[in-house]
């Protein structure tokens, strides 16, 4: 449907619901597909950090590839790995991440080369030396500058490099074809701020939370980003974050949100599932030490 | 007996009967199509981004629904995403022109008979993977929805090895290159000013957006038989910023590159844009390109032979940009130089015009008009008034394969000797063009 051009610069494509429906019920238990879209989304967040791209690249990054995972769901061999239940992600997966991070700062103002990123797949891919608990089960998820992990464990020599570069370009080439090559993604985190000031409510503190909330949603396994849209997402993460600070934001009886063109239902499914990521989290933090 | 006036009654009675039958009917038809068209103006207007009525419907006819349902305005506007089609949707007719950066063909889309053109852009995936220029230039082409900027359909794959993609967009049948090439006289005044308007309009639009185009020219303006244009080929087009990232000096096309540029900038802006409009401008009045260097050197002296040399005064600053060092010799040589853009250059532009030409064609990109100034600029108020583009003349195409009549060309060489020529015969050539007096001519056709 023709979209009135002005909107179109604050929305995004969405998946429909027969997308996520066939990503979800290819396993009879959904609960694996989830964990690999949550340790997938992790490792694109995390590469994008060493790499030192600015957040607003990393989301695009992840979003990218989970739009490609939601896409690319009718192809069996795509959805295998989504459903192998082990604890590093499948191969093919990581190449996906990567490739995901390389398009996003390709087309952003922090271009980087495919040598970077191999790097920083490489290390975080090492069961040794990567800092994702998942991968390598001594990770404390923080770098000390004073002792540098054994580089000898994700040295990529530059035979290896070479078979790396050609599936980062390959993956590169299936993430853009399964997407017709619509790789414009709208943020909320803007909208967020702007709608705080709206709202008189525009204190730092106040402002993290809604960062922070609006950062996490971003690994939630219910791709609440294929799904809503950026004011719906802003919305639901000022209403949480000024629940959590009990700040009061209008009188009570007012639905502030109508103002920002979102429903209660549609808040009270997003409040609830950003809510409920950190429960998530904890779950699958037990699964992985419990292995 | 029943005389003939009781039957003529009974006649009439039926006539009348008959007669309020059909204005029944035909009010009943009326008041139907009043509701339908009501409502149809209702469903209009309900599309509007808001998704409720518009104020004054509202309080005029309140809806009568008892709960009226509120409908939030992407509810119901919502893009997927999925696959790429591929290209067996289309037949490919001819080809159109090689651009610096892919192949144009004209195809028609399987079923429907549409004609559109298919850009195939050219990918070496072995040094960057996707080639950046293409990314930006679907990006770009994506983000621009403009009467006058060339309309993106899709993106179709030629296969499965991805090594060809196909943009699909709108045929359009010229280009002004060809146009004005083709062309026995110029546009007209007032057809010069509604394709100046066109241009600036996309240009003010591209740049309200955040995009900068960096290749125009003449032959990257499309135009249908309907007096619209259509800018094309984004792709050297990006996205830039406030301050704007690290930007490479490889751009635009050479006669139509901005004096910054040459000068080795690296931190240049939409002036760029609005140097090279500047130069289709001075194009649409000549039929010529107005600077047509060989080399970057050959074409800032082009350009300063035109404009004049730039000073610390006329643009502060231009001494210290990197290779502003290379013209101390030819800046020194010709310190005298005066601008010679007047009316003897361009007879039939009035001085209104002369000023927008001149103020696009600024040395000092400072000094150079935004595209939404120049769009107000006095020039496209003042008589002969922009033409409306229905009474534009329509031309033959070569995109699209129609005969068109030739223009006069020189008769092969018969068979023989070929004459000799001697270098003293080339001496004097470029001598007398230079002092031959520049006058008005004589035109025909005026308005």
């Amino acid at each position: 449907m023709a979209r009135h051009a002005s909107l179109a610069i604050i929305s995004n494509s969405l998946a429909t619901s027969k997308q996520v429906l066939e990503l979800k019920n290819r396993d009879a238990t959904t609960s694996v597909v989830d964990a690999n879209l949550f340790k997938t989304s992790l490792l694109t967040q995390f590469a994008g950090l060493l790499l030192h791209l600015p957040q607003e690249v990393i989301a695009t990054s992840i979003i990218i590839l989970q739009r490609f995972l939601v896409s690319s769901a009718s192809i069996a061999t795509e959805i295998d790995l989504l459903t192998t239940s082990q604890l590093i992600p499948e191969a093919s997966l990581v190449s996906a991440s990567a490739a995901s991070v390389y398009l996003s700062a390709k087309q952003s103002f922090y271009p980087l080369s495919p040598r970077s990123i191999i790097n920083v797949y490489a290390l975080l891919t090492s069961p040794e030396a990567s800092l994702l608990s998942f991968i390598n089960s001594n990770a404390t998820g923080i770098i000390h500058s004073s002792e540098p992990p054994n580089s000898r464990n994700y040295h990529v020599s530059e035979g290896a490099y070479e078979t790396h570069r050609q599936a980062l370009f390959d993956a590169e080439s299936r993430i853009l074809a399964s997407l017709a090559f619509d790789t414009k993604v709208v943020l909320p985190h803007t909208l967020a701020l702007t709608y705080m000031q709206a709202l008189s409510a525009s204190t730092v503190p106040l402002a993290e939370r809604v960062l922070a909330h609006l950062n996490a949603a971003l690994l939630s396994p219910q791709l609440l980003y294929l799904t809503h849209q950026p004011n719906a997402l802003a919305v639901a993460a000022i209403y949480l974050a000024a629940r959590e600070q009990e700040v009061a934001l209008v009188d009570d009886e007012v639905a502030w949100w109508e103002v920002f063109d979102v429903g209660r239902e549609g808040l009270g499914f997003l409040v609830l599932s950003m809510g409920s990521l950190n429960g998530f989290v904890e779950a699958e933090k037990v699964s992985w030490t419990g292995n | 007996m029943s005389s003939r006036w009781t039957n003529r009654d009974d006649d009439e009675d039926e006539y009348l009967s008959q007669r309020k039958k059909q204005k029944e009917e035909k009010r009943r038809l009326r008041d139907e199509k009043q509701r339908k068209a009501e409502a149809e103006k209702a469903n209009d207007l309900n599309i509007d981004e808001v998704g409720r009525l518009p104020k004054r419907l509202r309080t005029a006819s309140p809806p009568q629904e008892d709960a009226p349902e509120v409908t939030h305005p992407f509810d119901n506007s919502t893009q997927s995403f999925g696959s790429s089609n591929t290209l067996d949707l289309y037949d490919v007719l001819n080809s159109i022109d090689e651009g610096s950066y892919g192949f144009v063909s004209r195809a028609r889309v399987k079923g429907s008979g549409e004609v559109v053109a298919l850009k195939r852009l050219k990918i070496d995936r072995s040094v960057e993977g996707f080639p950046v220029t293409g990314l930006r230039e679907i990006q770009t082409l994506k983000a621009c929805s403009h009467l006058h900027i060339v309309n993106l359909r899709e993106i179709v794959l030629g296969g499965p090895s991805l090594q060809d993609v196909y943009l699909v967009m709108d045929f359009l049948e010229h280009d002004l290159k060809t146009l004005l090439e083709d062309m026995s006289e110029p546009f007209l005044p007032s057809e010069t000013k509604t394709l100046m308007l066109q241009i600036c309009s996309a240009t003010e639009y591209l740049h309200s957006n955040w995009i900068v185009h960096r290749d125009f020219k003449t032959s990257n303006i499309l135009m249908n038989n309907r007096g619209e244009i259509k800018l094309a080929d984004f792709g050297m087009a990006r996205y830039t910023g406030n301050p704007p990232p690290k930007l490479t000096q490889h751009v635009v096309t050479l006669w139509y590159r901005a004096p910054e540029l040459l000068l080795g900038a690296e931190d240049y802006g939409f002036e760029i844009d609005i140097w090279s409009i500047g130069c289709i401008f001075a194009e649409l009045l000549t039929r010529e390109p107005v600077f047509q260097g060989k080399n970057e050197v050959s074409q800032l002296s082009e350009i300063f032979t035109l404009l004049g040399t730039p000073t610390t005064k006329t643009w502060p600053g231009f001494r210290s940009l990197p290779n502003a060092k290379a013209l101390y010799p030819l800046l020194n040589t010709s310190t005298s130089r005066k601008p010679t853009l007047n009316a003897a250059r361009f007879p039939y532009l009035t001085s209104g015009g002369l000023q927008c030409l001149s103020a696009m064609l600024a040395l000092n990109p400072d000094d150079r008009p935004t595209a939404a100034k120049t769009l107000s600029h006095s020039y496209f108020k003042e008589d002969p008034r922009p033409k409306p583009k229905e009474m534009f003349p329509t031309f033959p195409s070569k995109a699209g394969q129609e005969k068109r009549r030739r223009r006069a060309t020189p008769q092969a060489p018969n068979r023989g000797d070929a004459p000799k020529l001697e270098a003293e015969d080339f001496a004097g050539i470029l001598k007398t063009a230079e002092h031959e007096p520049q006058g008005a001519g004589f035109a025909l056709r005026m308005g």
